[in-house]
């Protein structure tokens, strides 16, 4: 445990240095959730609800979603595709830890960095301007919490299998936004999938986007009831068995592929 | 004069010409750009269909209005890409001491600048917004009448300019502040959230910054409004279009005005 901690520690203070860059991040979700809720205001108009969904709620949702991106930024694929193309990522397998253990230390450590200098000022503003995003219920903030970190291991280990291309591939480069529009906007991150046309919606749920941002958002603003959440949840549990089995499977085949690259 | 513009004009044709070969070298990547990029604007406007279909207006605006307005915000988003893309980048090419080769060219730096670069990728931005733009003008049933033609044409380019002085301001902020970051994301974000819906469903005091202080309400939403017959805080009746083109070259030349500014400070890479 104590190298991981090390190196948690090591990318907090490293993060600490770029002061341009925390500004206009801060700015940038600042800005996404500001304008997404004057959209949502619009929208409703008169109306109180839509499809189920309170105005409070749906704006809940949004300020709620922006603070999940900002501790859902996994670093990983930039990590491993810039040790593949430096040679790093031979010292990183010398190391005497897990190479993706290591990985998942910098970006956990990351997070912790992200709720003091992204989250927070962000739930400041949005309660400041917009509503205090309170949970339906404290179980169901329970509950969220919950479904909050088996997301967040389901987007990192799909985010490391993306970026383990890089061992079969020279460049990634729109590969990489072409997954990250996805599970932007299939994850419901945005738009919540339930305005979307019923049979896209039953394609989507066959997916695992939607148990990234939409399945933990619902528990928080009660949209499901108490059933319904434990099946999702249960569901959200076996995605996360398939993706780390994926991620497995592709580990070993790009792990025997580094040593073909050779350096 | 003539000469000289004659000499302007081959040096960029010149460069243009080795940009597109450049491009050209990956075609693969070309290829994948051409499938990213269309994709996330197709998504854009596929989710604003479906909480329109749910609620029936934005505002007042309808899902073709919408598209109209989408459109011709991608388009010049596409065109700035295209042409604008090596402001994206200013701050690393300012601390790598890239513009020492400019500044002993015997030529306006400003100029080679702008032509180093000529991003054929941007076509991917600008096949989608084309698309979308066309659905618009088929839902809105566009007239395309000469002057209707004219005007698309003056917002574009005007619309483009205020997208690339906006770039090109953040990029020059590095001359001062010495950083790599030239706020990218920040200008994306901006330009997405502001050019995506129309500005109409912000409050008085954002509607404003958008207008007067950072005018990208001229990018989409004023033009737009005035095709459609929306109304808008300057009642304006068919001018806009016009106002567009002036204000994109007006903010333009402020900015190279602080670029310039900005040069005088340049002093190269440490090494």
């Amino acid at each position: 445990m104590k190298p991981y901690l090390y190196i948690a520690k090591t990318k907090v203070l490293s993060a600490l240095a770029y002061r341009f860059d925390v500004i206009s991040s801060i700015a940038i979700q600042c800005i996404v959730v500001i304008a997404t809720s004057y959209f949502w205001v619009a929208v409703y108009g008169d109306r109180q609800s839509a499809l189920g969904v309170t105005r409070e709620q749906m704006l809940t949702y949004t300020i709620m979603s922006a603070l999940l991106a900002c501790i859902f930024t996994a670093n990983v694929e930039n990590r491993v595709i810039q040790s593949v193309r430096k040679g790093n990522v031979a010292l990183d397998m010398l190391k005497p830890v897990n190479v993706f253990g290591i990985y998942l230390a910098e970006d956990l450590g990351a997070i912790a960095i992200a709720l003091c200098q992204n989250a927070l000022p962000l739930l400041l503003i949005s309660c400041v301007l917009i509503q205090v995003p309170t949970p339906s219920s404290v179980v169901n903030f329970l509950l969220f919490l919950f479904s909050v970190s088996v997301s967040y291991l389901i987007n990192w280990l799909i985010t490391a299998c993306f970026s383990m291309l890089a061992f079969f591939v020279i460049s990634i480069g729109p590969l990489h936004q072409t997954k990250n529009v996805l599970i932007r906007i299939l994850s419901g991150s945005i738009i919540p999938l339930w305005f979307f046309p019923e049979s896209l919606q039953r394609v989507l749920s066959f997916l695992p986007f939607v148990y990234i941002y939409q399945l933990p958002l619902s528990i928080y603003i009660g949209k499901l009831g108490f059933s319904e959440i434990l099946t999702q949840t249960g569901l959200q549990m076996v995605w996360l068995l398939i993706v780390y089995g994926v991620f497995t499977l592709i580990r070993k085949k790009a792990f025997s592929n580094v040593l073909i690259q050779g350096g | 004069m003539i000469s000289s513009l004659k000499h302007h004009f081959l040096v960029a044709a010149h460069l243009i010409k080795m940009s597109i070969q450049r491009t050209l070298e990956y075609p693969v990547e070309l290829i994948g750009w051409l499938f990213a990029n269309p994709l996330q604007f197709v998504l854009g406007i596929a989710t604003i269909k479906f909480v329109i279909a749910e609620f029936g207006t934005l505002n007042g605006w309808t899902f073709g209005e919408l598209a109209f307005l989408y459109g011709l915000a991608v388009i010049s988003h596409g065109l700035s890409v295209i042409f604008f893309v090596q402001t994206w980048f200013m701050g690393s090419a300012m601390l790598e001491g890239e513009f020492d080769i400019l500044m002993l060219r015997p030529m306006n730096v400003l100029f080679q600048f702008f032509f180093r670069f000529f991003y054929l990728i941007g076509i991917t931005d600008l096949i989608p917004g084309i698309v979308i733009f066309i659905y618009g003008c088929s839902q809105i049933h566009l007239v395309w009448s000469f002057i209707n033609i004219l005007m698309l044409i003056s917002v574009l380019i005007g619309a483009t300019l205020i997208r690339g002085a906006v770039f090109l301001f953040t990029g020059s902020l590095a001359f001062w502040t010495k950083s790599r970051n030239s706020f990218l994301f920040l200008n994306f974000a901006i330009f997405d959230q502001t050019t995506k819906y129309p500005l109409s469903i912000y409050p008085r005091v954002i509607q404003m910054i958008f207008t007067f202080l950072i005018p990208l309400g001229f990018i989409g939403f004023y033009p737009a409004s005035d095709f459609l017959d929306k109304g808008n805080i300057f009642n304006s009746s068919g001018t806009m279009p016009w106002v567009t083109l002036v204000v994109g070259f007006f903010v333009f030349w402020i900015v190279t005005r602080i670029f310039r500014r900005g040069l005088r400070k340049y002093e190269s890479a440490g090494t």
